[in-house]
């Protein structure tokens, strides 16, 4: 059937269920993309148990007897944070989000830069370099869709 | 005191490390004057002071024996009529040669066994010093002990504290990569679901028939 001045046509071809797939993936990848960092407020270190801060007073108590430095009874580490189910610890987040306030106090134009990839963890609203609102300049090849 | 508390006790102690120092130099102190020291120095101290009068009462009754002595030394002469004969002079003479021995014997004893009192208490007294002064320098050595103990236990409990203060920032410098590290990972999401397309793909061939083919397919029905 051939040399009759017909032409040969080869067409590539995707399953129905991994094109849907496929589309949902791409989809759930360029919405996961929007999310920022989400902070672990919990627990991060355990605090001194009240044995432990014992003995922290028992070297003072000694080391007075005997006519040397003490701490004086100051603390340096926190005041722990009792969290749910009892846990007695140090949380993270204060300092995670002092380093971020940080960074818009100091590099104003960065942080924006930097939240503008993700969605306002407050208001929801997407940034404005999501992948999502990203510019194509090239038309797909083949007639494929701009954007979803 | 009953009933009340002892006064020293309330007061806080010297530092072991002073406390050491001070047993330490005290003690080098007297083991170094030691080194050269003599029980002669001490001994004038143990002399007995009445030891002259001691000896001079001794001497006396040696010789209030010896004149008992010679005077019935005479009697046995005079009874037998030979008081003032040679004879009497060489017993006499034989008498008190041994009193006085008896006497020069009697100091001599009093005053070694002075001499040796004295010695061996001053002897004692050096061997007590250097023996405390030993128990000073192991007492210093305690002292200094306790401190570094002290010291010791301040030290590890204050890096316990320390790298708990260090292991929550660490946490926090964790959060922060993640955060400053969020716009990597989001792209890597995006790119990874994306990545999976092209591989699982089928190809359909397909031919569109030309007018020469439709002739040519005629003909061969004609």
């Amino acid at each position: 059937m051939s040399g009759g001045g017909g032409s040969s046509t080869t067409k590539s071809t995707v399953p129905k269920f991994l094109e849907t797939g496929y589309q949902q993936g791409i989809g759930m990848g360029r919405d996961l993309s929007a999310m920022p960092y989400t902070p672990f407020y919990g627990p991060d270190v355990a605090s001194m148990s009240p044995l432990e801060q014992a003995s922290f007073q028992g070297t003072d108590v000694m080391a007075s007897a005997f006519g040397m430095p003490t701490s004086g009874g100051q603390q340096y580490l926190p005041a722990p944070t009792q969290f749910e189910g009892g846990a007695m610890g140090y949380s993270s987040a204060p300092i995670f989000e002092q380093a971020v306030s940080e960074l818009e106090t100091r590099r104003p134009a960065q942080a924006d830069y930097y939240n503008s990839f993700f969605i306002d963890p407050m208001t929801g609203e997407m940034g404005s370099r999501t992948i999502e609102k990203q510019p194509v300049a090239l038309e797909m090849q083949g007639g494929g869709r701009r954007g979803k | 005191m009953a009933g009340g508390a002892n006064p020293q006790m309330a007061q806080p102690a010297m530092n072991p490390y002073t406390a050491a120092a001070g047993a330490q130099g005290a003690a080098m102190g007297r083991v170094g004057q030691g080194l050269t020291q003599t029980a002669a120095g001490g001994m004038g101290a143990y002399q007995n002071p009445y030891e002259t009068q001691v000896v001079q009462q001794s001497l006396r009754d040696v010789g209030t024996q010896a004149q008992m002595g010679l005077n019935q030394l005479d009697a046995q002469a005079q009874q037998a009529r030979a008081f003032g004969g040679s004879r009497h002079g060489i017993a006499t003479g034989e008498a008190l040669k041994g009193y006085n021995q008896q006497m020069a014997d009697t100091a001599a004893r009093m005053r070694q066994q002075g001499f040796q009192t004295a010695l061996g208490a001053s002897q004692a007294d050096l061997n007590r010093q250097l023996g405390a002064a030993g128990q000073l320098a192991g007492m210093g050595q305690q002292s200094f002990g306790y401190g570094q103990a002290i010291q010791q236990q301040q030290m590890q409990q204050g890096q316990q504290q320390r790298q708990m203060m260090q292991d929550l920032i660490n946490a926090g410098k964790q959060q922060y990569a993640g955060y400053t590290g969020a716009p990597q990972q989001g792209l890597a999401t995006f790119l990874g679901a994306m990545s999976g397309v092209p591989n699982l793909q089928g190809q359909q061939q397909g031919y569109n028939a030309g007018f020469l083919d439709y002739l040519m397919a005629a003909g061969q029905f004609a």
